[in-house]
C-alpha cells in the first residue's frame, strides 16, 4: 500500500517536472535566435561606436566621439529631424484616414463597404516598390494626374515626388490596410448596441466617437501607430526611392554613409540613436500597454 | 402625455419586405408588447419608433408630432437593449449619468439625479461599481435607470430580459410593470415569449411575416383570435384541417353543426375545450402526460392529425386505446379569418363572425 502511494506520488510529481523542461525547451528557440540575431548585433553595434581607434589609428578606447560628431553636425540633425517630423505628419495622416474608415466598415454593411474595405486591404498584398513605381506613375512628373490636367487644359500639379511628401503619401498608403486591420480587430469590441444605446441617450456622431468608441480602441490605435512608428523609423524603400536627396532620412542615410561613404563606425552610430528612438517608443508602448490592463483589471 | 401613432409603417431590406402596412395607436401611459415568433418585424417597428431605422413607407408620430425622419438622438423616446448595452468603460453612474451631461446639467445635477434614478431600479449606492462587477438582473436595472433618468415620453424595449434565466426574468417584468404604472409611461415591449406579453401587457399586438395579425387585449386574443397563426401562436390549439358542406363542419369520423357557405375550413379548438371519452371512437389514444393539477392527452385523429386534450386527471387507459373527441367551443376559420364561431367564451365580448 505504501509503495503504491509512494509511486502514486512520483508518478504526480513527474509531470510537472517533464512540463517545467519541456516549457524551457520551448522558450530556448526563441529566446536564443533573440540574442544571437538581436542582443548580441546591438550589443556590438554600441561597443562599436564607444570603443575607437586612437587618433593614431592604434589602440582602442573608450570615446564618445562618434556621438559628438553626430549630435554636433547639422546634415546629421537634419537628417534625425526629417525622419522624426515624416514619421509624426505620416502617423497622424494615417490615424486621420484609419480611423474614420475603420469606423465606416465596422458598422456599415452591404455592397458599398465591402468594396472600399477591397480598396483599404489591397496595397497589403503588393510590394512597397511597386508601390512606390505606382505613385511615381501617378503623381510624379509627366503621371497620370499630370497627363489628365493637361489634356482637360489645366495647369501641372507641384509632384511630391522626391519631395519630403513623396514617403509620407507612400507611407500612408503601405500602412493603410495593416492600420485598418489593426483597428477594425478593436471596433470589434464595441457593440453596434453600445453605440446605438450611446444615440438614444442624445450623443451625436461626435460624441460617440468620443465618449463611446474612442476610449474602446485607445489600446488598438496604439499598437497601430507603434508598428507605424517603428516601421517608418527605419524605413528605406520610400524614402530612397520617392524622398529628397537631402535631407534623407535614417535609412538611407544609413546605407549611404555605410555603403557610398565608407564610414562604419558613423553608420553604426546613426542606427544606435535610430535604434534608441525606436526603444524608446517602445518603452511607451509596453508601458501605456501595461496601464491599459491594469486598469481594465481593476 | 405621450401617445405613439404609426401610420402605414414599412420597411424593405431591398426586396424583402420585413415590415407592411403596420397601424398602431398606443395611448398615453398604455404599455403594449409587439408579440411575434423571430423573423415577424416587431424588432425592426421597435427600432423604427427608436430611429435607428429608416422606414420606407409609413410615418411614426409622437404626440401628433411627426419624428419619422428624427436620428434617434432627437427622439423622445429611450431604448433598453438585450444586452443591456452598458459602456464597459464607464462606472454605472457614468452610464446612467452621461445623457444628463450631453444635455448640459451640472455636475451636482446629475449625481443627485443619478441617485434618485438608482433608487429607483433599486441599486442604491451602485453608482461607483464597474459594470462588469454586475449580475445580468443588476445590468439590466441599470439600462432601465439609463433610460429613465432622462425621462422619456416613449420607452422601448427589445426582449430586454431573455438573456435572463426564468425566475428572474419573472421578477424584472414584474418590478417593470409595477415601475410603469407608478411612473404612468407609454411602454411598448417586444418579445416572443407569450407568457411575459400575457403577464405585461395592456394590450398585445401579434405580428407574423412582417404584418400584424391582431391587436386586443390579453383576454380576447386568448378567447377570439381572428386569424389562425394567432390562434396557434397565443395558447395551445388544435387546428384540424377540413371541408364544410351542407352546414356541417366534416373531417373523418368528426362532424360539427358549421352554418356557413360550402368550402374549406380550418378548425380551431382549444384543449381545454374538447371532450374525451375512453372506450370507443375512431381516435387512438397516444400518450398521457400527468402535470398533477390536469393531464394532457395526446391523440391521433384517423386522418393523422395529433390533438391534445386537457383532463382534470390522468384517465387509467392505455396507449393506442379507442377514444372520441367532441369540440365543446370551437372557431372555423377560411382565408385567414374568422368563419364562425360555435359559442361566446365566458367572459369575453361577442366575436364578430364572418360568415
Amino acid at each position: 500500500m505504501t509503495d503504491t502511494a509512494t509511486s502514486g506520488g512520483a508518478a504526480t510529481g513527474r509531470p510537472d517536472a517533464s512540463g517545467r523542461v519541456t516549457g524551457l525547451i520551448l522558450v530556448a528557440l526563441p529566446v536564443a535566435m533573440v540574442m544571437t540575431m538581436i542582443v548580441w548585433p546591438i550589443g556590438l553595434a554600441i561597443l562599436d561606436t564607444l570603443w575607437l581607434p586612437g587618433p593614431d589609428g592604434t589602440g582602442a578606447r573608450f570615446s564618445v566621439a562618434s556621438y559628438r560628431f553626430f549630435f554636433s553636425d547639422g546634415y546629421s540633425l537634419g537628417n534625425l529631424w526629417i525622419t522624426i517630423w515624416t514619421t509624426a505628419v505620416s502617423t497622424a495622416i494615417l490615424m486621420a484616414i484609419a480611423i474614420p474608415l475603420s469606423i465606416y466598415l465596422r458598422f456599415r454593411t452591404g455592397r458599398a463597404a465591402a468594396v472600399v474595405q477591397a480598396l483599404a486591404i489591397f496595397p497589403l498584398f503588393v510590394p512597397s516598390i511597386i508601390l512606390a513605381y505606382a505613385f511615381v506613375r501617378v503623381l510624379g512628373p509627366n503621371g497620370m494626374v499630370d497627363i489628365i490636367l493637361a489634356n482637360i487644359g489645366l495647369p501641372r500639379i507641384r509632384s511630391p515626388y522626391l519631395t519630403v511628401w513623396g514617403p509620407v503619401i507612400g507611407f500612408v498608403w503601405d500602412n493603410l490596410p495593416l492600420t485598418v486591420v489593426i483597428l477594425l480587430a478593436g471596433l470589434s469590441g464595441v457593440s453596434t448596441q453600445a453605440v446605438e444605446a450611446a444615440r438614444d441617450v442624445g450623443a451625436g456622431r461626435i460624441a460617440t466617437f468620443r465618449h463611446i468608441i474612442l476610449p474602446r480602441i485607445g489600446p488598438s490605435i496604439l499598437v497601430a501607430a507603434s508598428f507605424v512608428v517603428l516601421g517608418l523609423f527605419s524605413a528605406f524603400t520610400f524614402p530612397y526611392l520617392l524622398g529628397p536627396a537631402a535631407p534623407e532620412m535614417m535609412g538611407p542615410f544609413m546605407q549611404r554613409t555605410f555603403g557610398d561613404v565608407l564610414d562604419p563606425v558613423q553608420a553604426r552610430t546613426q542606427a544606435v540613436v535610430t535604434f534608441l528612438f525606436c526603444a524608446a517608443f517602445g518603452w511607451f508602448y509596453v508601458r501605456s500597454i501595461a496601464a491599459n490592463r491594469r486598469r481594465m483589471a481593476r | 402625455m405621450a401617445t405613439l401613432t404609426l401610420q402605414s409603417l414599412g420597411k424593405s431590406f431591398g426586396t424583402t419586405a420585413a415590415v407592411t402596412g403596420v397601424d398602431l395607436v398606443v395611448g398615453d401611459g398604455e404599455l403594449v408588447c409587439l408579440l411575434g415568433p423571430s423573423g415577424s418585424g416587431k424588432s425592426t417597428v421597435l427600432r423604427m419608433v427608436g430611429g435607428f431605422e429608416g422606414p420606407t413607407a409609413g410615418r411614426v408620430l409622437i404626440d401628433g408630432q411627426d419624428v419619422t425622419h428624427l436620428p434617434p438622438e432627437r427622439r423622445p423616446t429611450s431604448m433598453m437593449f438585450q444586452s443591456h448595452a452598458l459602456w464597459s468603460h464607464m462606472t454605472v453612474a457614468g452610464n446612467i449619468g452621461f445623457g444628463l451631461r450631453l444635455r448640459g446639467l451640472s455636475r451636482a445635477d446629475v449625481a443627485q439625479r443619478v441617485d434618485a434614478a438608482l433608487d429607483t431600479v433599486g441599486l442604491p449606492g451602485y453608482g461607483p461599481r464597474r459594470t462588469d462587477q454586475l449580475s445580468g438582473g443588476q445590468a439590466q436595472r441599470v439600462a432601465l435607470a439609463r433610460s429613465l433618468v432622462l425621462e422619456p415620453k416613449i420607452l422601448l424595449l427589445d426582449e430586454p430580459f431573455a438573456s435572463l434565466d426564468q425566475h428572474l426574468r419573472e421578477r424584472l417584468r414584474e418590478e417593470v410593470r409595477d415601475l410603469q404604472k407608478r411612473l404612468r409611461i407609454t411602454m411598448v415591449f417586444v418579445t416572443h415569449g407569450q407568457d411575459e406579453a400575457l403577464a405585461l401587457a395592456d394590450r398585445i399586438v401579434v405580428m407574423d411575416r412582417g404584418r400584424v395579425q391582431q391587436a386586443d387585449r390579453p383576454d380576447r386574443l386568448y378567447r377570439a383570435p381572428a386569424t389562425p397563426f394567432v390562434a396557434g401562436f397565443i395558447g395551445q390549439m388544435n387546428l384540424i384541417a377540413g371541408e364544410v358542406a351542407g352546414g356541417r363542419f366534416v373531417q373523418g369520423a368528426m362532424v360539427l353543426a358549421a352554418p356557413v357557405a360550402d368550402g374549406p375550413a380550418l378548425l380551431a379548438v382549444r384543449p381545454e375545450a374538447l371532450a374525451v371519452s375512453f372506450g370507443t371512437g375512431a381516435g387512438r389514444l397516444h400518450r398521457v402526460t400527468d402535470f398533477g393539477s390536469h393531464a394532457v392527452a395526446e391523440i391521433d385523429l384517423p386522418e393523422g392529425t395529433r390533438v391534445k386534450a386537457h383532463l382534470p386527471e390522468a384517465p387509467d387507459a392505455a396507449p393506442g386505446m379507442p377514444v372520441t373527441v367532441t369540440p365543446r367551443r370551437h372557431t372555423l376559420y377560411r382565408d385567414d379569418r374568422v368563419l364562425w364561431v360555435s359559442d361566446t367564451a365566458p367572459g369575453a365580448a361577442p366575436v364578430a363572425v364572418d360568415a
